[in-house]
């Protein structure tokens, strides 16, 4: 800066500049805090769960298809003695020697006893999982609406 | 990072707390007004320019890299939507006329406005202002009363340096004329 420029800034420092009304950054504060709830609004409506609708569907198809064929192979085939969970509830009702309840139990049950084990782990572990997804989307949507 | 730094606020806003925005808007309030009232001339369009950039602001908040002054960035969003705005009125700025004067004439009108007195120096001062053309008001008060630099200027004003240079500079001489004009009709009418 020169020395004329030096004076003229010295000049212009001493202007007043003007001021917006008075309310100015109530408004300005109070659009800011709508604009700031809107973007929330979007954030929850770009939530996905962690486990999504179609992979859902895909899990539980899954599972009937296996149990169907599970079922339907299952009448062909021999269970081998204490060969499942089914397989040794029933083999202790054996020890108890109920005959009715016993052969009624085993008939009910007969369907299950060929379903192997794993089978029943997938789906307390998809359930378990259905379970947390839910729990977590839920409070992620309760801790949104809150801070709105 | 202390509490007066723009960015401890900004870093503020960025994590959730939207009322350290408010720090921001109380510190550029005028300014921002300022600039959109020399350019847009009615001051109910100004003050919606002026929340209007706030709200943008806030809006494009992440984009801020903070390689130049949070100002900086601010005034070109309130610049950029003034000079938007009055290009969609198609109102076009006056330019300054190619006549100068001199350095010499320049420190002359320089001393006689000192004897002036000092309520009238402001009132002087902001009528010469005025006569420029609008966008030469903005660089002027942008140079001269918020000590933004040339390079900052450019940034806002999106010309070149030298051009910015070159119009401040004739905006200074022109100004020095209209107090000239207006200093000697008040000695005339005091005759």
């Amino acid at each position: 800066m020169n020395k004329l420029d030096k004076q003229f800034e010295e000049m212009m420092k001493g202007i007043r500049i003007d001021s917006p009304s008075s309310d100015f950054t109530l408004k300005v504060m109070s659009r800011v805090q709508a604009e700031a709830a809107v973007q929330k609004h979007h954030l929850l409506e770009d939530y996905k769960p962690v486990i999504s609708k179609r992979t859902w569907i895909i899990l539980i198809a899954a599972f009937v298809i296996l149990m169907i064929y599970i079922t339907v192979s299952g009448k062909e085939t021999t269970v081998a003695p204490n060969s499942g969970f089914w397989s040794t509830i029933s083999g202790s009702l054996d020890q108890l020697k109920v005959k009715e309840a016993s052969s009624v139990w085993q008939k009910g049950m007969g369907l299950f006893s060929s379903v192997p084990t794993i089978a029943y782990l997938i789906l307390t572990a998809s359930l378990a999982l259905w379970t947390l997804d839910s729990y977590f989307t839920h409070r992620h949507h309760a801790s949104k609406i809150q801070v709105n | 990072m202390n509490k007066t730094d723009d960015l401890y606020y900004i870093e503020a806003v960025r994590k959730g707390n939207v009322q350290a925005f408010s720090y921001l808007v109380e510190k550029y309030q005028k300014l921002v007004y300022t600039l959109a009232l020399k350019l847009l001339k009615k001051p109910e369009e100004a003050e919606e320019m002026a929340q209007d950039t706030f709200i943008k602001a806030y809006q494009k908040l992440d984009s801020y890299e903070g390689k130049s002054k949070f100002s900086t960035w601010l005034y070109s969003i309130t610049y950029n939507a003034c000079i938007s705005e009055l290009r969609k009125r198609r109102i076009e700025f006056k330019s300054l006329d190619d006549r100068q004067i001199s350095d010499q004439d320049e420190q002359k009108m320089h001393d006689y406005y000192r004897e002036t007195r000092k309520e009238d120096q402001e009132k002087y001062l902001n009528l010469a202002l005025e006569k420029l053309p609008e966008d030469d008001q903005v660089l002027v008060t942008l140079y001269y009363y918020e000590n933004q630099s040339m390079d900052e200027i450019s940034m806002i004003s999106g010309l070149t340096v030298s051009n910015v240079k070159i119009k401040i500079h004739r905006a200074r001489k022109k100004m020095y004329e209209f107090l000239h004009e207006m200093l000697k009709e008040e000695v005339y009418s005091l005759l």
